[in-house]
C-alpha cells in the first residue's frame, strides 16, 4: 500500500512539469526590503496574468548558504527556471553551475552577478545599470548646490546602505567619482557611515552627526528610506530644509511624499515592477528555448519636483 | 577566626567583603568610558579639539553639548523599554528571544490602525483597510498594539509554564512566528503615514520620556510590590518559591506578557517616531536589549539584577553609539566594541560574584 502511493506520487512529481503549468522557482535576497518587495509583487502579478505560469516565491533572508540551497531544492523538484535575485553577488558562480549542470535556466534579476560577462547559453541577467543611479543623484544635487551659489565650497555627509551589498558600494563610489570631477570637487564629505538602509538608524545618525554642530549643505543617502531618516532628523533638529540639499535613490512612495512637502530634493526611479516582468520574461522564453538577450537593463530615471508626477503611482 | 564562626559553618560578616551595589560599578564604567572618548577627542588630530560631552563652540546655553545628550539617550530608548521586559523576564530565570521580531510585527499592525486618510491632499498611497480605519483616535493603535503583545505574551508563559519546555525555545519558536506575521500582514509592503496624533507618541524626545517614566514605574514595581518580590523569588529558587506557596505558573505567565506588552509598546513608540512600519523592523533588538540587561548586571541565571542597572546599561551603548560616530570610526569597529564590553562586563560580574561568596 505504502509503496503503491510511493510510487504513485513519484510518477505524479515526474510527470508534473509536462502535464501542468510551468513552474518558475523564484529566490528573493530578503522579503523585508522594500524595493525587493515592489519588485517580488511586480513578478507575482504579472505571473498571475499569464496562464499555466506558476510562481513559487522563496526568501532567502540574505543568506548566501540558504539561497544556494533554495537552488537545488528547486532544481530537485523540477523546475522549469529559476529567477535568483542574488544575496551575495560575489557568491553567484556555484548557482551558475547548479543550474547550468541540470539544464535548467536561470535568470540574475536586481543584483549584477560577478559571473555576468561568463554565463551559460541559458542564463541571463535583467537589472538596471547600477553606475546609473548613484550618479545621477550626486550629480544633481552638484548642480543644485551651484545654483544655490555654493560653487565656493560646501560640506556634506553620505549614508550608506549595508557594505557587503554591491549596490551600497556602487551608488558610494558613484557619489565620490561625482565629486571627484572638476564641475563638482567643491564638495566635501565630512564623514560617511552605514546606516544599513534603514530610516530608523539613519535618524540617529545624522542627530549625531548634528550633534557636532558642523555646517553642511548637502546630504547623500544610498536610498531614500535612509534620505527620510535624515530629514526627519534635520527637522526635528530645526534645520531648514531649504538650507540643505537631500538626495536619495528608489522613488519610494514615502519619499515622493517628501518630496512633495519640499524635503526632499531628488531621487532616482529604479523600475522594481519592471524589472520583476522582465526576469519573468526572461525565464519564460529561457524555459521555451527561445532567445533571449543576456544583459537586459532596465534604465534609471531622475526624479525632481519638476517630473514627480509621472512618477507618483509607480513604485 | 573568632569564636562566633561556631555552627554557621564557617560563615562570618566580613565588613570588607560587603561591597557596593553593583550599580556603582556600572555606573563607573559608563564615566571611564566617557572620559575615554573625551581623551581621544583630544588627542586624535582631526578633531580640532572638539569635546564629547562639552559646549565648545558656544552652541548651547549650558556648559555642554545638550544636542549630543540628547542623542545618547534618544537612540536606546527604544530598544531601552524592550529590556525593562527582559530584565524581568530574565531575573524570573527566564529568556525573552521574540521580543525584537515582536516589534516589527506590532508595528506593522498597529500602522494599520493609525494612518491617515489624506497626504498631502491625496489618497494614502500605502492604506492597508478600507475608509473606515483612516483617522481613528489614536487610543485605538495603541490599544490594538498593547493587545497584540499581551496575547504574544501569554502565548510565550503558557507556553513555557504549562508545557515545560525551555523559554529559549518557546521565544525562539514566536521569535520565527512573529517574523512571518509582520511579512504576511501587508505581504513585505510597508505601512506608512500616521495621524498627526499617533506621530505625536514617538516625536522629538518623547521616546525618551516614555523610558523614563516606565523605568521609574517598573523600578518601584520590582522594589516595593508582591509582583516584584515573586519575580525574584522565582528566579532564585524556583522549587523553593513554589513551596512558599507562590502560584509560579500564574506569575510566569503575567511576566511574560508584561514584557511584551512592553515590547509592542516600544514598537507603538518606534513606528511613530519613524512615521512608517516596515516588516523589518525590531532585527536585533532582542540581542540589544538582553546585553543592556547583562552589561546592567542582571544575571542570566536568575534571581539577580535591577531596573537601575538595565537602564545604565543602556546609557553605556548609546554612550559608545554616539561616542564612535563622534571619532569617526566606521560601524564594524562600533559592533567589535560593544561585542568586547558585553563579554568584559560578564566576565567582570562573575568575578564580583564569586570574590564576594567565597568564605575565607
Amino acid at each position: 500500500m505504502k509503496k503503491t502511493l510511493l510510487a504513485a506520487t513519484a510518477m505524479a512529481m515526474l510527470g508534473a512539469p509536462m502535464a501542468m503549468a510551468e513552474t518558475i522557482g523564484v529566490s528573493i535576497a530578503r522579503f523585508d526590503d522594500n524595493f525587493l518587495t515592489v519588485m517580488r509583487n511586480g513578478m507575482e502579478d504579472y505571473a498571475g496574468g499569464i496562464d499555466g505560469v506558476d510562481l513559487q516565491v522563496e526568501d532567502a533572508v540574505d543568506d548566501v548558504a540558504k539561497q544556494l540551497d533554495q537552488i537545488n531544492n528547486f532544481i530537485a523538484s523540477g523546475v522549469d527556471a529559476i529567477i535568483v535575485n542574488a544575496v551575495d553577488t560575489s557568491a553567484t558562480e556555484a548557482m551558475s553551475q547548479a543550474a547550468a549542470s541540470a539544464n535548467v535556466p536561470l535568470v540574475y534579476v536586481n543584483r549584477e552577478p560577478v559571473n555576468v560577462d561568463t554565463l551559460p547559453d541559458n542564463q541571463a541577467f535583467v537589472a538596471s545599470n547600477e553606475i546609473e543611479s548613484g550618479t545621477l543623484a550626486a550629480f544633481e544635487a552638484c548642480k543644485m548646490l551651484r545654483a544655490a551659489g555654493h560653487a565656493g565650497g560646501a560640506k556634506g555627509y553620505m549614508l550608506m546602505g549595508q557594505l557587503s551589498n554591491q549596490a551600497a558600494v556602487q551608488r558610494s563610489k558613484d557619489v565620490e567619482d561625482v565629486i571627484g570631477m572638476d564641475m563638482c570637487n567643491f564638495i566635501t564629505l565630512i564623514d560617511k557611515q552605514t546606516a544599513e538602509w534603514s530610516r530608523d538608524k539613519a535618524q540617529d545618525l545624522m542627530t549625531n552627526w548634528l550633534s557636532s554642530g558642523e555646517e553642511f549643505q548637502v546630504v547623500f543617502a544610498n536610498n531614500d528610506e535612509m534620505a527620510i531618516g535624515a530629514i526627519q532628523a534635520m527637522k526635528a533638529s530645526g534645520v531648514s530644509m531649504e538650507d540643505v540639499v537631500v538626495v536619495g535613490v528608489d522613488a519610494t512612495q514615502d519619499a515622493l511624499v517628501a518630496m512633495q512637502a519640499g524635503d526632499l530634493d531628488a531621487t532616482v526611479f529604479q523600475d522594481a515592477a519592471g524589472q520583476g516582468q522582465g526576469s519573468v520574461d526572461a525565464a519564460l522564453s529561457l524555459a521555451r528555448g527561445e532567445d533571449v538577450e543576456q544583459k537586459v537593463y532596465i534604465p534609471f530615471k531622475l526624479v525632481t519636483p519638476a517630473n514627480i508626477d509621472d512618477f507618483l503611482s509607480k513604485n | 577566626m573568632s569564636k562566633t564562626d561556631h555552627g554557621v559553618g564557617g560563615l562570618t560578616y566580613d565588613k570588607s567583603k560587603k561591597g557596593w551595589p553593583n550599580e556603582v560599578n556600572i555606573f563607573a564604567a559608563l564615566i571611564l568610558i566617557i572620559l575615554i572618548f573625551e581623551a581621544l577627542g583630544q588627542f586624535l588630530p582631526y578633531m580640532n579639539d572638539q569635546s564629547f560631552l562639552f559646549d565648545t563652540n558656544g552652541r548651547f546655553d549650558t556648559i555642554f553639548n545638550e544636542a549630543r545628550l540628547k542623542i545618547i539617550i534618544l537612540q536606546v530608548a527604544i530598544i531601552g523599554i524592550i529590556s525593562l521586559g527582559v530584565t524581568q523576564v530574565i531575573i524570573s530565570g527566564g529568556i525573552d528571544l521574540s521580543s525584537g521580531p515582536l516589534v516589527g510585527a506590532a508595528a506593522m499592525i498597529v500602522m494599520s490602525f493609525a494612518q491617515t486618510e489624506l497626504v498631502n491632499g491625496n489618497p494614502n498611497p500605502k492604506a492597508v483597510f478600507g475608509d473606515w480605519a483612516f483617522d481613528l483616535p489614536v487610543i485605538v493603535p495603541v490599544i490594538v498594539g498593547l493587545c497584540f503583545g499581551a496575547f504574544i505574551g501569554a502565548i510565550n508563559g503558557s507556553l513555557i509554564a504549562f508545557t515545560r519546555i525551555p523559554p529559549f525555545i518557546a521565544t525562539l519558536g514566536m521569535f520565527l512566528i512573529c517574523r512571518g506575521i509582520a511579512q504576511w500582514w501587508t505581504k513585505g509592503q510597508p505601512v506608512s503615514f500616521p495621524t498627526e496624533s499617533f506621530a505625536a507618541l514617538g516625536s522629538g524626545m518623547m521616546p525618551v520620556v516614555w523610558f523614563a517614566l516606565l523605568a521609574v514605574l517598573f523600578h518601584l514595581v520590582l522594589r516595593y510590590t508582591l509582583y516584584g518580590k515573586h519575580t525574584y523569588a522565582i528566579g532564585s529558587n524556583e522549587d523553593a518559591a513554589r513551596m512558599s506557596g507562590i502560584n509560579v505558573k500564574r506569575h510566569k505567565v503575567l511576566v511574560y506578557m508584561i514584557a511584551s506588552m512592553l515590547a509592542a509598546f516600544a514598537a507603538i513608540i518606534l513606528s511613530s517616531k519613524n512615521l512608517t512600519a516596515q516588516t523589518g523592523m525590531g532585527q536585533f533588538y532582542e540581542l540589544f536589549a538582553i546585553a543592556m540587561a547583562v552589561i546592567g548586571g542582571v544575571s542570566l541565571t536568575g534571581g539577580r539584577g535591577s531596573i537601575i542597572g538595565t537602564v545604565l546599561g543602556a546609557m553605556v551603548f548609546g554612550v559608545i553609539q554616539s561616542g564612535f560616530t563622534y571619532i569617526k570610526l566606521d560601524a564594524f569597529y562600533q559592533l567589535m566594541a560593544m561585542g568586547a564590553i558585553i563579554i568584559s562586563a560578564v566576565v567582570l560580574d562573575q568575578w564580583r560574584q564569586q570574590r564576594g561568596s567565597s568564605r575565607n
